[in-house]
């Protein structure tokens, strides 16, 4: 059928159009600003003459890239590990009892309304928090990563079990496996494609987030890629090439998993949202 | 049998307890510490007093904190609208029979896995350099100047919000065109509803749930806006472009305000709930009535 | 096999947890001795005493991290907040360290041995700022500053400019500029700290000399005494470049390194950062004739850096060999020398000629203290003049933007004044 119909040719003009100029071209420009010395930039956007990858060595050990990189990693890594494990079943735990006890119900609404505290609402008073539980370094906002992503994982989460028949459950209890197993063995296998999105909303927050390492991480040692470009902003001063030289070595990581995973992450949006 | 003591298994109070508990500690203790201090003269650190409601006459009588709220809700505002008029127009164009259709769908994707402050920091050099350097070699004199700099500030930060947004509220309305059933359009056409008129009369209607999900989503992040303005003007010039989100940061911690800043932030805790589950109740009907 | 599955999960559970947990006794990094520092543009010379000192105490196992954050004032406060203050402190001597000074988390220095070699005047200021002017020393100033107009010297021989003693003087020198084509300031008010140079070098030629505590007992206002200030101010924005909102502070510096303007309203601070973009510039510096009265045309000069440490060290030797390793005058003198500032400590003189003029007027004593400090914290003076200029640059007119800034000026002034 879609041989026979013809491709719709303005419409596709107009998109690549639209793609080249504002997707490609801030792109570009990026990398050309990256690579180019500061006597080539007089035309911002003309090609480079000659190839600076000694900006890309400036910036890397200007900012301590490798150090800020196992941080963010850390972050993101661990964190989706302990998501994945403790709020999918917390989830289940509450999908599967919201009818029998009040207790699970009453939690229910508890996690869904704490989806409408913006987390400007909790800043100034989780500064001083952080303190008293020492939670400024990496370890101590992978913690609050886990804890925070409750509200939206709950919610993502229940309405996937809820899509599950509770006679799997039955079944397996029966044949004498315990909450736990049952879980495991039998709802998590089900439950893979809503941990997928589970997993990816949770790394793209977590990788991208500026404001609680702002807030946390005061030490140089524990920062993240995001807060060290905020950090050195000053120390870049007008060396722009350095500064989108360490924007660009931000950017690849994630530009990599994009071209390798990109139709994953499309889907699991999307699953993400329409629950 | 155990289960005869325990209408739900303990496992299930265990694995859920603990999350409730930890979630209660740093997350509402704090929330209801910030209550607690907008009462109080508390600069963060030192002795406090309690003063009563003062820190909400603040709030409700300080101009700079009244036209940040004025600026909050016009960037949402304007900024939802323009972002959900973009994504439809991209979504359809992305739905229809183009060529490179995955490459294209791919690309326009882009922007959402990229982080807001760099995105931020190579939008200030293309409005504060590049932008000028051809405004000059086409000797416009309105476009040789930098934007951020201007009373159009706004609607700088309002376009690197629609290009870093689009992406998303993109993605969830090609999924709503796709479930919608084909045969409904060759119904449609039958009645004589093509191109414009079918978007209206057919495709939009479908479109409900989809567009739910995206005033919801969009309404609350754009209230919250703060990343990209702190990446691009830090809330100037003067104070044009201090969000909310942007004045409990910097008045909060930076400059002795934390009570009032406090106080602040329960204020805006009480319109999100409130702008939330209006939109949510008007939504919700719109999409019934369609249904 | 049902024990595995549980065991694995519950463990897996615990150990998340208990990680998180332990978090808690572990702190920073225990052999790093944390140097937070304010300014981006001594970053370069700072790293470098700090390498030397590491070299020097390599035996000791304990190594001085510089650390030097973009928002300083609001990063330093939010660890404040935290109460994680940093071991030793590089800090302006402004109303940031006043509030880090009355928290009471700052070391006694008094009895420091470079305590002697400081100047009278400049740890007067160092007192000023502190709360109820407190005479114990938790801070030692490092460097001073002079905030003035920076001019480029050879772009001023061309036209037979000569440094202006005077308010009318100084408009003839901005109109002969002009009529010969030129531009003779640039402004960086995209970054909203650089529109308080030009006010903090023209309100103490100007304002009553007891201005700042009667306002503080509401005796007077801004609105009674700031007119002509204002005024001033305003006549000076319209002699910049087009673009004066939309120019950050690194921009400025290079276009004005570059030759684009004759003047440049800042600091001395802002000198290394202009030699950076074109090292062979000849620059120099003059206080601000605000007034027609020569004698009051004082340069504004302050406390640029000053070094406090953290009562609560953890390495409080470490903490008391790198301030007196950094307050030998042969290490002061390299810091003065890179950042073309000037020395609190006596014995150490800045001779370069790029800031010859102002080094001239500090030796004779003809220095006022920056007004800002003077104000009380939380009063963001920045913005309320970027609004000034903003309304100015989208042509609002003359009278009407100054009748509002004088009222703003007060009434927020009024917000923040406790007393």
């Amino acid at each position: 059928m879609k041989s026979r119909k013809k491709y719709n040719e303005p419409v596709t003009v107009i998109l690549l159009a639209g793609a080249a100029v504002f997707i490609f071209l801030p792109l570009y420009m990026t990398l050309v600003v990256a690579v180019k010395d500061t006597s080539q930039m007089q035309h911002i956007l003309s090609f480079p003459k000659s190839i600076h990858l000694e900006n890309f060595v400036n910036a890397w050990e200007m900012t301590d890239y490798p150090r800020k990189f196992f941080n963010t990693a850390f972050i993101t890594i661990v964190n989706v590990i302990a998501t994945l494990l403790t709020n999918s079943f917390a989830a289940y735990a509450i999908s599967r009892n919201r009818r029998k006890s009040k207790f699970f119900s009453v939690l229910y609404y508890y996690f869904i309304s704490a989806l409408f505290i913006p987390f400007h609402v909790i800043m100034l008073p989780l500064v001083v928090q952080a303190n008293t539980f020492h939670l400024d370094n990496i370890v101590g906002i992978t913690f609050l990563y886990v804890i925070f992503g409750m509200p939206m994982n709950t919610f993502i989460y229940c309405g996937a079990i809820r899509q599950i028949p509770e006679a799997l459950d039955e079944a397996a209890m029966i044949d004498g496996a315990s909450p736990l197993q049952v879980f495991w063995y039998v709802i998590f296998p089900v439950l893979k494609p809503t941990t997928a999105t589970v997993a990816i909303l949770s790394v793209m927050w977590t990788w991208n987030d500026f404001t609680m390492p702002l807030i946390l991480l005061s030490d140089q040692d524990q920062q993240t890629l995001q807060l060290s470009q905020y950090v050195f902003q000053g120390q870049f001063s007008t060396n722009y090439n350095l500064a989108f030289a360490s924007y660009t070595l931000v950017l690849i990581p994630i530009l990599v998993i994009y071209l390798f995973a990109q139709k994953k992450i499309m889907n699991g949006v999307v699953a993400g949202a329409v629950k | 049998m155990k289960a005869k003591h325990w209408k739900v298994n303990p496992v299930y109070y265990i694995g859920v307890g603990i999350m409730a508990i930890l979630f209660f500690t740093f997350h509402t203790v704090p929330f209801l510490k910030g209550v607690f201090y907008s009462f109080t003269d508390w600069k963060g650190f030192g002795d406090w007093n309690f003063v009563g409601l003062k820190n909400y006459g603040v709030v409700f009588s300080n101009k700079d904190i009244l036209s940040a709220y004025f600026f909050t809700f016009k960037f949402a505002l304007v900024s939802t609208i323009l972002v959900n008029i973009v994504s439809l127009f991209l979504a359809c164009g992305l739905s229809a029979n183009v060529r490179f259709k995955s490459f294209l769908r791919g690309v326009y994707f882009l922007p959402y896995m990229l982080g807001m402050l760099i995105v931020g920091f190579v939008f200030n050099f293309i409005f504060g350099n590049l932008i000028p350097e051809l405004g000059r070699a086409v000797k416009s004199d309105a476009l040789s100047t930098n934007i951020l700099g201007s009373s159009h500030a706004f609607w700088a930060i309002v376009f690197v919000t629609i290009w870093a947004g689009c992406a998303f509220d993109t993605l969830i309305y090609m999924a709503g065109l796709q479930a919608i059933d084909k045969e409904i359009y060759e119904a449609a056409a039958l009645d004589g509803a093509i191109g414009w008129k079918r978007f209206i009369r057919v495709t939009f209607p479908l479109l409900a749930p989809s567009f739910t999900i995206n005033m919801v989503l969009s309404v609350k992040s754009y209230l919250m806006v703060y990343d990209q303005i702190m990446a691009m003007t830090g809330g100037g010039p003067g104070k044009s472009t201090t969000s909310i989100a942007v004045m409990i940061y910097k008045q909060g911690l930076g400059h002795g305000q934390f009570a009032v800043q406090t106080a602040n932030a329960v204020v805006l805790f009480i319109v999100v709930v409130v702008i939330s589950v209006f939109q949510l109740r008007v939504l919700e009907k719109r999409e019934e009535k369609v249904g | 096999m049902k024990k595995k599955a549980f065991v694995a999960l519950v463990s897996a559970m615990i150990c998340t947890v208990s990680v998180f947990g332990m978090t808690g006794c572990k702190g920073s990094n225990s052999n790093e001795v944390e140097f937070f520092s304010s300014k981006s543009e001594n970053a370069q010379i700072m790293k470098k005493l700090v390498d030397q000192f590491n070299k020097e105490h390599a035996k000791e196992g304990v190594k001085v991290v510089l650390n030097t954050p973009a928002d300083a004032g609001t990063v330093l406060k939010t660890r404040l907040t935290k109460n994680d203050i940093p071991d030793i402190i590089a800090y302006g001597g402004d109303q940031t360290y006043t509030e880090l000074e009355s928290a009471g988390v700052l070391k006694d220095l008094s009895q420091e041995s470079y305590m002697n070699s400081v100047s009278d005047q400049y740890m007067q200021m160092v007192y000023d700022v502190q709360k109820d002017r407190e005479k114990t020393a938790y801070a030692v100033p490092y460097a001073t500053n002079a905030s003035g107009v920076i001019y480029n010297v050879d772009k001023f021989k061309e036209l037979g400019l000569k440094i202006p003693k005077t308010w009318d003087e100084f408009e003839e020198v901005i109109r002969r500029i002009e009529d010969a084509g030129g531009q003779p300031f640039e402004y960086a008010f995209k970054d909203d700290w650089t529109l308080l140079p030009p006010w903090n070098s023209m309100a103490p030629d100007l304002a009553p000399e007891t201005f700042y505590d009667e306002r503080l007992a509401g005796k007077t206002t801004f609105e009674s005494t700031h007119k002509e200030i204002a005024d001033k101010y305003l006549e000076l924005l319209k002699h910049g470049q087009k673009d004066i909102m939309g120019t950050g502070y690194d921009d400025a510096n290079k276009a004005f390194a570059n030759g684009d303007a004759y003047m440049l309203i800042n600091g001395n601070w802002a000198i290394s950062e202009i030699k950076k973009n074109n090292p062979d510039i000849h620059l120099d510096m003059f206080a601000l004739p605000a007034s027609n009265d020569e004698s009051k045309n004082y340069v504004t000069s302050g406390v640029d850096v000053l070094l406090c440490a953290s009562a609560k060290t953890k390495h409080p030797k470490i903490v008391k060999e790198f301030l007196e390793f950094m307050m030998k005058p042969e290490n002061n003198q390299k810091y003065i020398d890179d950042q073309f500032a000037f020395s609190p400590i006596n014995g150490v003189e800045q001779k370069d000629e790029t800031v010859a003029s102002a080094q001239k007027d500090i030796e004779k004593g003809k220095v006022a203290n920056f007004p800002d400090h003077y104000y009380p914290s939380g009063y963001d003076l920045a913005s309320i003049l970027s609004e000034y200029a903003m309304n100015y640059s989208t042509g609002m007119k003359d009278e009407e933007n100054t009748k509002e800034f004088l009222k703003n000026l007060d009434t927020q002034y009024d917000a923040v004044n406790n007393k």
